[in-house]
């Protein structure tokens, strides 16, 4: 069942840096790697192109986690697992293009076609935000 | 724990330089029922190894030490579309019962020595072999 996020991790996951994503790859080892986020409605959206291994491996386990870091002072983080709840096409890279403004405050550079956005839902969070380890 | 087993990845010298940096590096194990667990640990890279250190009581040492399977990510600070992911193995558990090691961490990312260890906390320091670095900086 989604969690609610308290008003710390709302206000936490405001703040610009990269999400840390933890997917399962096929072999039973963990991917990772940086991605750009937002969190929304109590959902955490990320983009990602078809192609990507990570949505791949979220395609056949739907179990992801985000790791949340304030890279200017790591005691200040979060953990959040969560399932992909749902993905689409993101038809013309408009969403990509909202999460470039969010991070670099410009247009999206790359390629805007073949790209998804995916929504994940949060199930438990932990960490030094809410302060539970 | 079987060290010398397998071939160690080499470190190429922009991950070395970015490993040189007091910055956190994510440590990913899984749990017992199958789901990620990523913690932002301290670390060194020395003699072509990664060195972590716990509190026994942790739940990533226990998972590395049930699995012997980890992944670690390291991110340039000031460009995080630079990073390095490495896949790892445990290859020696030390215990660190005089907090050297931790100190010695702790030195490197604040400048002072560990904390005083709370009643009935252990520490132990873990060796991780690289076996495959792959990322946006190889």
């Amino acid at each position: 069942m989604a969690v609610e996020l308290s008003p710390k991790m709302q206000a936490f996951t405001q703040e610009v840096f990269p999400a840390i994503i933890g997917t399962n790859r096929k072999n039973g080892s963990v991917e990772i790697v940086p991605v750009w986020f937002e969190q929304k409605d109590g959902s955490f959206w990320i983009n990602g192109g078809t192609n990507r291994g990570w949505f791949k491996h979220l395609q056949r386990d739907p179990r992801i986690t985000l790791l949340l870091i304030d890279p200017k002072e790591m005691f200040r983080w979060a953990q959040v697992e969560g399932r992909m709840v749902n993905w689409a096409e993101d038809a013309g890279g408009d969403h990509i293009n909202h999460l470039s403004h969010r991070y670099l405050k410009k247009d999206y550079q790359g390629p805007r076609t073949g790209r998804i956005t995916i929504q994940i839902e949060p199930l438990r969070v932990t960490g030094a935000i809410d302060g539970r380890r | 724990m079987a060290e010398g087993k397998t071939a160690s990845a080499p470190l190429r010298p922009a991950v070395q330089k970015l490993a040189a940096l007091p910055i956190p590096i994510t440590v990913a194990t899984k749990r017992a029922d199958g789901f990620v667990q990523l913690n932002p640990v301290w670390f060194e890279l020395k003699d072509g190894f990664i060195w972590l250190n716990s509190n026994t009581s942790r739940t990533w040492p226990k998972n590395l030490q049930r699995d012997q399977d980890v992944t670690l990510l390291l991110v340039d600070p000031k460009v995080p579309d630079r990073y390095a992911q490495i896949r790892g193995r445990l290859v020696s558990l030390i215990p660190d019962p005089k907090h050297e090691f931790i100190d010695h961490l702790a030195e490197r990312y604040t400048g002072k020595p560990f904390r005083d260890l709370e009643p009935d906390e252990h520490r132990v320091t873990l060796k991780i072999q690289p076996v495959r670095v792959t990322g946006a900086m190889i």
